[in-house]
């Protein structure tokens, strides 16, 4: 007969290892039942890998990764248990260090009373605004607004409070186009007709688009002064 | 349970920035600055990155945190949002 691979424990080393497994056998499965874990590791040495487990909570992290605002998840105690990547751009640092960092270690020194009232509070005001601390020593106004408030964790969305950028920049580029167009008028396409016909119509409606431009400039403007 | 002067070096596999990863780093550091301030390091193991570091420790569910030292290694498996289990897993506290 041939001899079994693995013989019953014979010395109390044996059993108290054997103890051990099963503490820890168990151990997992109590940290599955309660929702402790997300990943486990699969495969045998040669084909070691880590499987995540799917949750709806995924699929609303890649959203908030896409997302033009920052967003911020901070615990209890105010530490940054998630930021996207947006938000680490807002103050210019590496995302993995933003990571159980304090976050009122980003906010301006005069700010920091109003965030920790805010975090406290979070269940009844909706937003704030106040000075994020960049590394390179500037500030950034910023509106944080509660997205969602749950088991003691409060998911924050900042949204950057300077005056938008992307009109001036359109407007120069929509000034280049049109210098490339009369370029074009005056060489030799010029001479042909249709060519003529169809450059006059672009023309028309990149004037079109910087007059609608110069408008929301000037709403913007206005709304700025009021 | 832990004498004043003791050094804990502790190990954390992690998947990468999963949810209950990054809670259960969160969680350690505010467990150990309440009761090992000082005197305690947080060795970080990304297993997205290298699964096959899981052997040394025979990790199976992830967050798992290992106890290096003191001696005897202990395991606690989990995002350590049980701070009382978390406590009674790492000998800080006795079992009830």
């Amino acid at each position: 007969m041939k001899a079994t691979q693995n013989p019953l424990p014979e010395t109390d080393g044996d059993l108290a290892k054997m103890r051990k497994v099963m503490e820890e056998s168990a151990d997992v499965c109590r940290a599955i039942a309660s929702g402790e874990v997300d990943a486990f590791v699969v495969g045998d040495d040669n084909s070691r890998r880590v499987l995540l487990l799917a949750t709806a909570y995924q699929r609303y992290r890649q959203l908030v990764e896409r997302m033009a605002q920052g967003a911020v998840t901070v615990t209890g105690q105010g530490n940054i248990l998630y930021a996207n990547q947006k938000f680490a751009d807002m103050l210019g640092i590496p995302l993995a260090q933003l990571y159980t960092a304090p976050l009122e270690a980003y906010v301006g020194m005069g700010d920091r009373a109003q965030l920790s009232s805010f975090l406290i509070m979070s269940a009844r005001n909706s937003q704030i605004e106040l000075a994020l601390s960049r590394r390179d020593g500037t500030t950034l106004p910023v509106r944080l607004a509660l997205a969602t408030y749950s088991d003691g964790y409060a998911t924050l969305l900042a949204t950057d409070l300077r005056p938008m950028q992307w009109p001036s920049l359109t407007v120069d580029a929509l000034d280049s186009i049109r210098d490339s167009l009369e370029k074009l008028n005056q060489g030799a396409i010029s001479k042909d007709a249709a060519a003529r016909a169809a450059l006059d119509r672009i023309s028309e409606e990149i004037n079109g688009l910087a007059r609608m431009i110069d408008e929301m400039l000037d709403v913007g403007g206005r709304a700025g002064r009021a | 349970m832990t004498t004043a002067n003791e050094r804990w070096d502790l190990r954390l596999y992690t998947a990468g920035q999963s949810p209950k990863s990054l809670a259960a780093l969160s969680n350690l550091k505010r467990i150990c600055d309440e009761h090992l301030a000082g005197r305690y390091s947080i060795e970080v193991i990304d297993l997205m990155k290298n699964p096959r570091l899981a052997k040394d420790d025979e990790i199976v569910a992830i967050p798992t945190l290992v106890r290096k030292l003191p001696a005897p290694l202990r395991k606690v498996i989990g995002d350590l949002s049980n701070e009382e289990r978390a406590l009674v897993g790492l000998q800080l506290r006795p079992h009830k």
